[in-house]
């Protein structure tokens, strides 16, 4: 039988596909992920997988912000639910079993999904801008929850629990947050680029057009809102197999958040593989930093001046933050992205 | 009048309802306590709402502002009672020109802060909600960890002028002294706000601006300009909040100012964005219930705000005092 057209031009573009560099850098990256655990240093196997971990979950956030065009300050609060669901069921339900992480990861994500659909409604369904400032009211709620109800959380102190079987190895643990963080990505993939994913597309580009066209906005920017939320809740349970330990500083605190909107907006908000950029970039330079602080006082004993401005490396970070929105406002991907457009328009 | 009698009917039901649990003369001591803070977050949201009214810009510098102002006033308190004494005086003139001092340099410090704000950061990304959201928080960032640096990181303690500390005791009612003086100033700039939007040329504009800023200029009005001086204003308020509050807690922190913009976003969503009387309402409502069950049931204080707004979103959508913008 001969081929439709519409089946010779897809036959075309999945030939053409793996001519152009984007799929090989996937490839490659995968296999750095994949053999980082043969570095010796536990700080760079650390480093990798907190990479993998935060480039997934700013794609999360991505989906929000740079394909639904919803601002929400409730990421890191997704993420610490399924942080504490994990650490709250393994750690506080006696003996660590396989059963008690599952059921960590499925209440917590239903919980992440009824809050983030909740929230939806509430703020969604009035004016997106709402959105922003009520995620910003239900994240610091949350926190401080976790920090008042300490005889469950632990309050500040958190929890460490012990995980069960082969998770207790952190060689075979890191395999399987890479797993999950591989496949989460890809159907965030799958998810963006999905009919669905047009639409959410469609209303950021234009709420009042997409509306006339008959699409329920806040229906489709709830259904991004509780994705993005569980994709992230996972990510926090992942995390919190990884690092062994929850409390609300790391994984529920404001500043886990301004980290997140940092990795979106140096990676390029709408690209969904910024994150990767923007998480490698931001780790890894809080990695160094302590040690270039310890540099530079000792370059200028006895200056109180120097070692106030250094010890404030965020202050940097809310410069850079402010520079890139206002020059390099697709971040690295999208400028990279425009950039090889412009050089394709100009050959044709 | 319908539209207007409800919420106030709600208002007055919620203010009666904690008789049931408490006894009067806590219950009065608790709602001087209530009225005060709802005034402070009151200084805070109405700026906010504002800003957001005519200029249509969610300015999450707004709590930066805040602790600026609060603490520009620490370094005036500090310095004025270090040289002069004027604190530890037990002189009310003098400590009320203390306050005053106190008052004047923090507003001229937040009003240039805020017309920097405007000029630089805010400016080049009107009409574009996220990116005004992302550099208005990357503005907060950096003039919270610049307060970090001057001032350094950890709470410090306000030194509160003799004459506001302790309390009068009226007919076995405790009443302290500088929560009164906090509803006072929060009353005037109430009336100050309400009359220049009311009886003026340039809050006729404003209010026009708040409904169709497009025909302010097609009237030939430089709209741009109205914005700096409405974003300036807004942060001579959220500054003088600060102070006021940092008085009113005696203490100063620099992340303070970013607790209290949770307080006034839920307020302006209460009230409805772009009411100035929506907000007081609204603050009021928040300041006393957060009073009333802090008391009841400490662990529940917050929750009850989240609670408030939920419903209000619920009920009302566009807020007690919100048009259809």
């Amino acid at each position: 039988m001969k081929p439709t057209p519409v089946q010779e031009a897809r036959g075309a573009e999945a030939a053409r596909r793996w001519r152009r560099p984007a799929p090989w850098v996937r490839v490659a990256l995968l296999a750095a992920f994949a053999a980082a655990p043969l570095v010796p240093s536990f700080q760079v196997v650390d480093l990798a997988l907190k990479i993998a971990i935060f480039a997934a979950l700013v794609a999360s956030y991505d989906v929000l912000i740079g394909y639904t065009g919803i601002v929400s300050f409730g990421h890191a609060m997704f993420f610490g639910f399924g942080a504490y669901g994990v650490a709250l069921a393994v750690g506080r339900l006696g003996a660590p079993t396989y059963g008690h992480l599952a059921l960590g990861f499925t209440a917590a994500v239903c919980v992440s999904g009824v809050v983030a659909i909740a929230v939806g409604a509430f703020s969604l369904r009035v004016k997106a801008i709402f959105f922003a400032m009520i995620t910003l009211a239900f994240a610091e709620f949350a926190l401080i929850l976790a920090v008042q109800a300490s005889a469950f959380t632990g309050g500040e102190d958190g929890i460490s629990p012990k995980f069960p079987g082969v998770l207790g190895s952190r060689t075979v643990t890191y395999y399987v947050v890479l797993a999950v963080a591989v496949a989460l990505f890809f159907l965030m993939s799958r998810f963006v680029h999905s009919p669905l994913g047009r639409v959410l597309q469609a209303i950021r580009d234009n709420e009042l057009r997409a509306e006339a066209l008959g699409f329920r906005t806040f229906v489709f920017q709830s259904v991004a809102s509780a994705f993005g939320s569980v994709v992230a809740t996972i990510l926090g349970g992942c995390y919190a197999m990884w690092v062994g330990y929850v409390n609300p500083e790391s994984t529920l605190g404001i500043h886990i958040m301004l980290d997140i909107l940092l990795m979106v907006i140096i990676g390029g908000i709408g690209t969904l593989y910024g994150g990767l950029i923007g998480a490698a970039f931001l780790l890894t330079a809080q990695t160094i930093l302590p040690g270039l602080r310890a540099a530079g006082a000792s370059l200028f004993p006895g200056s109180e001046w120097v070692q106030r401005l250094t010890e404030r490396w965020p202050l940097y970070f809310g410069v850079l933050f402010i520079l890139v929105v206002f020059f390099f406002p697709r971040g690295v991907i999208g400028t990279v992205r425009e950039r090889a457009a412009r050089r394709r328009g100009a050959r044709a | 009048m319908t539209r207007r009698a409800l919420p106030l009917a709600i208002a007055v039901g919620l203010l009666l309802l904690p008789l049931a649990f408490i006894e009067p003369r806590v219950y009065l001591t608790l709602t001087i306590a209530g009225l005060a803070m709802g005034m402070l977050i009151f200084l805070v949201a109405s700026g906010l709402t504002l800003i957001f009214g005519l200029m249509d810009v969610l300015n999450f510098a707004h709590g930066a502002l805040f602790s600026w102002g609060a603490y520009v006033g620490f370094s005036v308190f500090l310095t004025l009672n270090r040289q002069l004494g004027w604190a530890d005086s037990p002189s009310v003139g003098l400590n009320a020109l203390l306050l005053l001092a106190a008052i004047a340099a923090t507003m001229l410090v937040a009003v240039a802060l805020g017309v920097l704000l405007e000029r630089i950061i805010v400016r080049p990304v009107y009409g574009q909600h996220m990116f005004q959201i992302l550099i208005t928080l990357g503005a907060t960032i950096v003039m919270e960890e610049l307060i970090r640096i001057g001032w350094g990181p950890n709470d410090q303690v306000m030194p509160v002028p003799f004459s506001f500390q302790g309390s009068w005791d009226v007919a076995d009612v405790i009443v302290l002294r500088f929560p009164i003086v906090a509803i006072v100033v929060g009353a005037l700039v109430y009336a100050a706000i309400a009359f220049v939007l009311a009886r003026t040329r340039v809050g006729l504009i404003v209010r026009a601006g708040v409904e169709s800023g497009e025909m302010i200029q097609a009237l030939g009005h430089n709209i741009y300009r109205y914005f700096t001086g409405v974003f300036a204003a807004g942060a001579a308020l959220a500054g003088l909040g600060g102070l006021m509050w940092a008085i009113f807690s005696q203490s100063v922190r620099p992340g303070m100012g970013g607790e209290q913009l949770i307080f006034a976003f839920i307020v302006v969503i209460i009230g409805g964005l772009g009411s100035v009387t929506g907000s007081l309402l609204g603050a009021l409502l928040v300041g006393l219930s957060y009073n009333y069950v802090a008391f009841l049931l400490p662990k529940a204080a917050i929750g009850v705000n989240m609670a408030i707004m939920v419903l209000i979103l619920l009920l009302r959508p566009s807020g007690l005092f919100g048009g259809g913008k």
